[in-house]
């Protein structure tokens, strides 16, 4: 049988497509005729309108790429050193399945400490590790993210290295499979799905971190503090356009993650 | 000698067993941390000091000891997270049910649904102080936004989750849309509801406590900021830490309590 | 198990002597569904003229993609018709659905998983407006019909898929349907529950004096079960034949190594068109 190739645009996609672009437009609107403001008791100092908010971000793009680097720096170093020890922690907790899985409960415990607790905790300790307080910032910043997405990625790491389908065990242990092969052929593939898992929540948590881990950083650089001294300094509409670069960011990775699953995970489903 | 071995072989051994391995690393560290640094206790005091900073009856602002300073803060921050966290709660329950009932308006919101899970709401706490101008209606407003969100999703994917089968049930049986709504789409969905309720829990409280650093007035966060400028003992920050650990995972609990309660029937699960 | 006293207040044995009058009666009946990469529909069911008497036990019966669940759907108003007629006493299956005479028994047990056992058989009951007193002393007499008394009070994930199975039963009778409508009932049960399910229903149906219509893909099960087998062929799904099951009532267990048994299931599976 011959199948259709060419995507039909039927009355329901066209919808699924078209009503919240004219919602996002009927805001945009709202928000630039000011109505918004009326709405929500703002003035336009507080919320300024997107023309000037875009106007600003045009303006001034050198500083801001030179904040949102600091910032994705710190956010994908941070979430790529604690996904990997995540990864790790679930390794070793399939290793020695009796202790590992009270250690994770334990780990998802300590996730419950609010990030702004560690952050000032990690600046007082990387102060001796450089002279330059621009490295020493990045260090305790990306310590921070390290240690949120660390717990994240090890719980769906031992899950996906340890919820395997039913019998496939049976099937590697008949083939006198040593554990080393298991692991290799078995249990890394099985648990690709519950690293992306692990991702939908660390990406945007990793961003989250990097941008509150700036309020306390020692080192003034990153969207996050440029968002927290422009409000300090009365600047909003400059604090408006930070945020709306650390909601292109957030939106940014959650794209390249979501096409990195489609093509990862191909075929999977 | 069985029922010791069975006591010995426990959960509640290895969680034990591992706590108490983190406090010696902690006890190590600290050691460490005292001969080679100036101030030992910004970075990392010993345990047995920070547990007899909350019994200690000095007091540091004149009236109360520093644990007493901490726990009054704590009342406030919790008060206006647990607003936010009501409000947020029943905000995304109700969209959840608005979106499932009406598929245009699930069409409209359900990107910007997903696109706020994307934005670092936090972030925005300055902004929205800047826009109420009040610390109060803001720590609320922040805990409901990321209550909502979670609490939707889940609840949302709770109602698209009623196998088919159940649905064919209730129409073959004639039932109007309220009786399938009351008997079938809202009790099945509150397991997912429950999950959404745990997730946004101690996201509630994080994000009060960090609203609550933006500006002063009372709220554990303002102690917090103080303390770490040294404004008062630093270990009114130690507190905090393990004070905020400790309401995060109670707030958990609590939910799963919750949850318990409302729906007493067990999910078996097959493993 | 099945305790059958209970229930004769309710229904009165059909008296053999009397005519049986139409329950279903359908004609010229086409179903086709739309392909969804826009090609040419598929038909599911083309042209099935079929009539049922008033407390007959009807075995649907075919393999996969033959139709047979398709029927049973566009009978209970599951599923709409593309052409032909369907009427149940005279009336649409529609009307017939919103009157709640169908009772319906899935594959799956389908029991809602935060109701005991107890508010699982109500639940219909409550849908119907019964007062709550009625409804009590109905749910007892349901489960102990089926002989599920001592597990009222258990969630349906403590209970064998077995007695899951009863409690679908017990739920779908509660109502005092008048057709059964079963799709698949017991395949995914084990040969021995199966076996004491197919008794039981028997039993209940022969007090009861219901209209039982029965998917199967299960020969056997067909044959010892029903009063007449309407056999379907897939590619385009179709009646092939209508077999009837003469064999005397009530069937043991034994008559299925009958020499008679096996001649009617080797009759059924030589009416297969295509397969």
């Amino acid at each position: 049988m011959k199948k259709k190739t060419h995507f039909k645009w039927d009355k329901q996609s066209i919808s699924t497509v078209l009503y919240p672009v004219l919602f996002g437009i009927l805001l945009l609107i709202l928000w630039q005729t000011q109505l918004l403001h009326k709405m929500i008791g703002a003035d336009t100092f507080a919320l300024p309108l997107p023309g000037r908010i875009l106007r600003i971000i045009a303006d001034n793009k050198s500083t801001v790429m030179k904040n949102v680097n600091a910032t994705v720096i710190v956010a994908i170093g941070g979430l790529i050193c604690g996904s990997l020890l995540g990864y790790l922690l679930g390794i070793i907790a399939t290793i020695f399945p009796k202790w590992g899985v009270g250690g994770l409960s334990i780990a998802s415990a300590i996730s419950a400490v609010p990030i702004i607790a560690i952050a000032p905790i990690l600046n007082n300790l990387t102060k001796d590790f450089s002279n330059d307080a621009s490295t020493r910032s990045m260090l305790a910043k990306t310590i921070v993210v390290t240690i949120t997405c660390t717990v994240s990625m090890s719980i769906n790491a031992y899950r996906g290295l340890n919820e395997l389908k039913p019998f496939s065990l049976d099937l590697m242990k008949s083939f006198a499979a040593s554990k080393v092969t298991t692991f290799i052929k078995l249990r890394i593939p099985n648990s690709v799905p519950y690293i992306f898992t692990a991702l939908r929540v660390s990406v945007p948590a990793s961003i989250i971190s990097a941008l509150v881990s700036e309020y306390f950083a020692e080192f003034i650089i990153g969207v996050g503090r440029q968002i927290r001294e422009n409000i300090v300094l009365a600047q909003y509409a400059t604090a408006w356009a930070y945020i709306v670069v650390a909601c292109a960011i957030g939106i940014m990775m959650y794209g390249i993650l979501l096409v990195a699953e489609g093509i990862l995970l191909k075929g999977r489903k | 000698m069985i029922q010791i071995k069975k006591v010995l072989s426990s959960k509640y051994i290895v969680t034990l067993v591992w706590v108490i391995g983190l406090i010696i690393l902690w006890e190590i560290g600290a050691t460490v941390i005292a001969g080679s640094k100036r101030s030992p206790e910004n970075i990392l005091p010993h345990l047995h000091q920070i547990i007899q900073s909350v019994f200690t009856t000095n007091k540091v602002n004149g009236t109360q000891t520093a644990f007493q300073m901490v726990l009054s803060n704590t009342g406030t921050t919790l008060l206006r997270a647990g607003i936010g966290f009501v409000i947020g709660a029943g905000i995304g329950f109700l969209l959840a049910l608005l979106m499932n009932l009406f598929l245009p308006i699930e069409k409209i919101l359900f990107p910007y649904l997903m696109m706020i899970q994307m934005i670092p709401i936090l972030g925005m706490a300055p902004i929205v102080l800047a826009i109420t101008k009040d610390i109060n209606k803001s720590r609320i407003i922040i805990a409901a936004i990321l209550t909502f969100y979670p609490v939707a999703t889940n609840t949302l994917a709770g109602f698209q989750s009623v196998a088919k089968e159940k649905h064919e049930l209730m129409y073959s049986l004639a039932a109007s849309k309220f009786e399938i709504y009351r008997k079938l789409m809202i009790p099945s969905s509150l397991p997912y509801f429950f999950t959404g309720l745990k997730i946004s829990a101690p996201m509630a409280i994080t994000a009060a406590i960090l609203v609550d650093t933006l500006q002063g007035g009372a709220g554990l966060g303002t102690v917090l900021s103080q303390s770490l400028k040294h404004a008062t003992t630093i270990y009114i920050f130690w507190q905090i830490v393990f004070l905020s650990a400790m309401i995060g995972i109670l707030s958990f609990y609590f939910m799963l309590l919750l949850e318990q309660t409302v729906s007493p029937y067990k999910k078996k699960k097959k493993k | 198990m099945a305790n059958l006293e209970i229930i004769e207040d309710e229904f009165k044995e059909r008296d053999a002597s009397l005519p049986r009058e139409t329950e279903i009666k359908i004609e010229n009946l086409c179903v086709t569904f739309p392909d969804k990469n826009g090609g040419e529909p598929i038909i599911a069911l083309s042209n099935v003229n079929l009539e049922i008497k008033q407390g007959e036990f009807i075995s649907l019966l075919g393999p996969s993609g033959c139709g047979k669940t398709t029927l049973l759907r566009t009978i209970a108003n599951l599923q709409d018709q593309t052409s032909g007629d369907i009427l149940v006493r005279g009336l649409s299956p529609r009307e017939i659905r919103l009157q709640k005479k169908y009772g319906i028994v899935f594959q799956s047990p389908v029991l809602y998983e935060w109701r005991t056992v107890r508010r699982n058989v109500c639940m219909p009951m409550e849908l119907l407006g019964m007062p709550k007193k009625d409804r009590t002393a109905r749910v007892t007499k349901m489960l102990e019909l089926v002989g599920l008394m001592e597990f009222g009070e258990k969630y349906p994930h403590e209970l064998s898929g077995g007695m899951q199975q009863r409690v679908n039963i017990a739920r779908a009778l509660a109502i005092r349907p008048e057709i059964l409508l079963m799709d698949e009932p017991f395949s995914a049960l084990d040969e021995f529950t199966k076996e004491k399910l197919h008794e039981d229903l028997l039993k209940i149906w022969k007090k009861t004096n219901k209209t039982i219509l029965f998917v199967t893909h299960n020969i056997q099960e067909a044959v010892y079960l029903s009063d007449r087998v309407v056999v379907l062929s897939p590619h385009p799904g179709r009646v092939s034949a209508v077999v009837d099951i003469n064999l005397e009532r009530p069937r043991p267990i034994a008559i299925k190594e009958s020499q008679e048994f096996n001649a009617l299931v080797s009759k059924v599976r030589n009416s297969f068109e295509g397969v």
